[in-house]
């Protein structure tokens, strides 16, 4: 069974993320940002979420110990919305308020195939609910989805396997949430 | 996947557990509640007494049709109406949260007389996921005081037993069909009732303008199903707004109220999207609602907001 933890920042959605696994058959757990590196290799993970919250990354807003995990891990890593957003940051990339902030149905483009978003269409609806966004990708890594009015809706480091998405692929009125899900399971099971 | 009958098994061998004596069970006759009180039933049987409250902000009819519930289901009952209790508590009381966390205090100390009366220790509740989440706590922001979690008292003798903490309401509803309960498939009804549809102070006045509008609203839209004019929501009622408007009604001028009506569509209530109601469903709503509240009620609009940036109810 593979195991990946749920790192809780705060998010509304955090639970809905351990749900979503849970029903995956994936053997999950939620855990704060306070918990050390160490701690969290001595379980033995294959991968970890990176919840949304209410700090505003775009104002300089902390996730605890996200960036020790971001820095430290050899395993994959999926930030969500604010996790995306500290990821972006960490990584040398720059966050900031969006002009347009998006709440609710949002229309997902896809810009490059990957393995994150298998059997998803290019066109497709996801939920949104943010404040502040990804507005320069960091070195090294590459958008795979876009909005009309964010950018950078999706990103991917070029060599490992860290991604972002600003969207909520844990929430149900996502189209193809479950699907990528589905997919970064795949990807931790490699 | 989530699998009601292995669920069942174990919450109701750790209430075995957990519960050592009598417990008393807040009953609304919603999915939640009723689910808790037939797991714990299992668990500890005729040591479980169900009380249900009647606020005052209840739905036409509902406390009746509790009360019929709670008879078939065998329950060891109490039944309390604190009606004028909560209109005066409620009694000038504009603030949402406000209103949440009295209501949810009262509920509490109504539960202690009880309990103190017929020495019992253990509060059931039938908590779910969004109830704490939306609460907030530590991390996480307060998006509304559940009565049943950011609405509890600081300082409560009894001990909180909830069963259903990390389960969605679409979990709870398989559980409720696997043990066969007629209430699996109704639509959520929040603890603090009609008090957080009338925007502003919930006076008895107002209650009855909104409980009559809700009732129209579930008639119309239930009526409009069983036609198959539409797909059964997620949640729809009225809201009573503060906000007048002129009309007119028999050739006169009339300056009355506003009624909001919301439907929407979802499985968890996490995020929702706005039920897409045929037109000729809206029409019979808006006319039945200001032909029957007549002077108080000229206007009707439908709220066409999702979740985010919205949240179901208004308060």
């Amino acid at each position: 069974m593979v195991k990946i933890f749920v790192v809780d920042n705060g998010g509304q959605w955090t639970h809905r993320e351990w749900r979503t696994l849970r029903d995956l058959e994936v053997d999950t757990k939620i855990v704060p940002n306070t918990i050390s590196f160490e701690n969290l290799i001595k379980e033995n993970i294959d991968g970890l979420v990176l919840s949304g919250g209410t700090p505003r990354i775009g104002l300089e807003d902390d996730l605890g110990n996200s960036g020790e995990y971001l820095q430290k891990a050899n395993f994959p890593i999926l930030g969500i919305c604010a996790g995306h957003q500290f990821m972006g940051r960490f990584f040398g990339g720059l966050v900031a308020p969006s002009k347009v902030p998006e709440f609710g149905k949002v229309e997902l483009i896809l810009l490059k195939q990957d393995s994150l978003f298998e059997g998803v269409p290019e066109k497709s609806i996801v939920w949104e609910s943010h404040n502040d966004e990804v507005s320069h990708l960091p070195p090294n890594f590459e958008a795979l989805a876009k909005s009309e009015n964010c950018k950078i809706q999706a990103m991917k480091h070029k060599s490992k396997s860290i991604y972002g998405v600003q969207f909520h692929p844990e929430v149900e009125h996502t189209e193809y949430g479950e699907q990528i899900f589905i997919n970064f399971v795949k990807i931790c099971e490699r | 996947m989530f699998k009601a009958e292995r669920f069942i098994d174990e919450a109701v061998a750790k209430l075995k557990e957990e519960v050592h004596g009598k417990a008393l069970i807040a009953f609304s006759g919603g999915v939640d509640s009723t689910v808790c009180a037939a797991l714990v039933n299992k668990a500890i049987g005729k040591q479980l007494i169900a009380v249900h409250v009647d606020t005052g902000y209840m739905r036409k009819n509902e406390s009746k049709n509790v009360k019929k519930l709670m008879e078939k289901m065998g329950l060891n009952y109490r039944f309390i109406d604190a009606s004028k209790e909560y209109y005066k508590d409620l009694k000038g009381v504009e603030d949402p949260e406000k209103k949440r966390k009295i209501i949810g205090e009262k509920f509490i100390r109504i539960f202690e007389k009880v309990a103190d009366k017929e020495k019992i220790e253990y509060l059931v509740q039938g908590t779910i996921a969004p109830d704490w989440i939306e609460s907030g706590g530590q991390l996480r922001d307060t998006i509304k005081s559940h009565h049943n979690v950011g609405g509890l008292p600081e300082k409560m003798k009894l001990k909180l037993v909830e069963p259903l903490r990390d389960l969605y309401k679409d979990e709870v509803r398989k559980v409720a069909r696997s043990l066969n309960l007629t209430v699996s498939e109704r639509q959520p009804f929040p603890g603090p009732g009609l008090a957080i549809r009338i925007i502003g102070e919930a006076t008895p006045e107002r209650t009855e303008i909104v409980r009559e509008a809700c009732y129209i609203v579930e008639n119309e839209i239930e009526s409009a199903v069983e036609k198959g004019l539409m797909e059964m929501p997620w949640q729809y009622f009225a809201v009573l707004l503060p906000v007048k408007s002129v009309g007119v009604q028999g050739d006169r001028r009339a300056y009355g109220y506003v009624i909001a009506v919301r439907a929407v569509h979802s499985i968890d209530a996490m995020t929702c999207a706005y039920s897409k109601i045929p037109h000729e469903v809206i029409d019979k709503i808006s006319t039945r609602i200001t032909n029957s509240l007549k002077d108080k009620i000229n206007r009707i609009v439908y709220d066409v907001t999702n979740k985010p940036p919205s949240t179901v109810e208004w308060e």
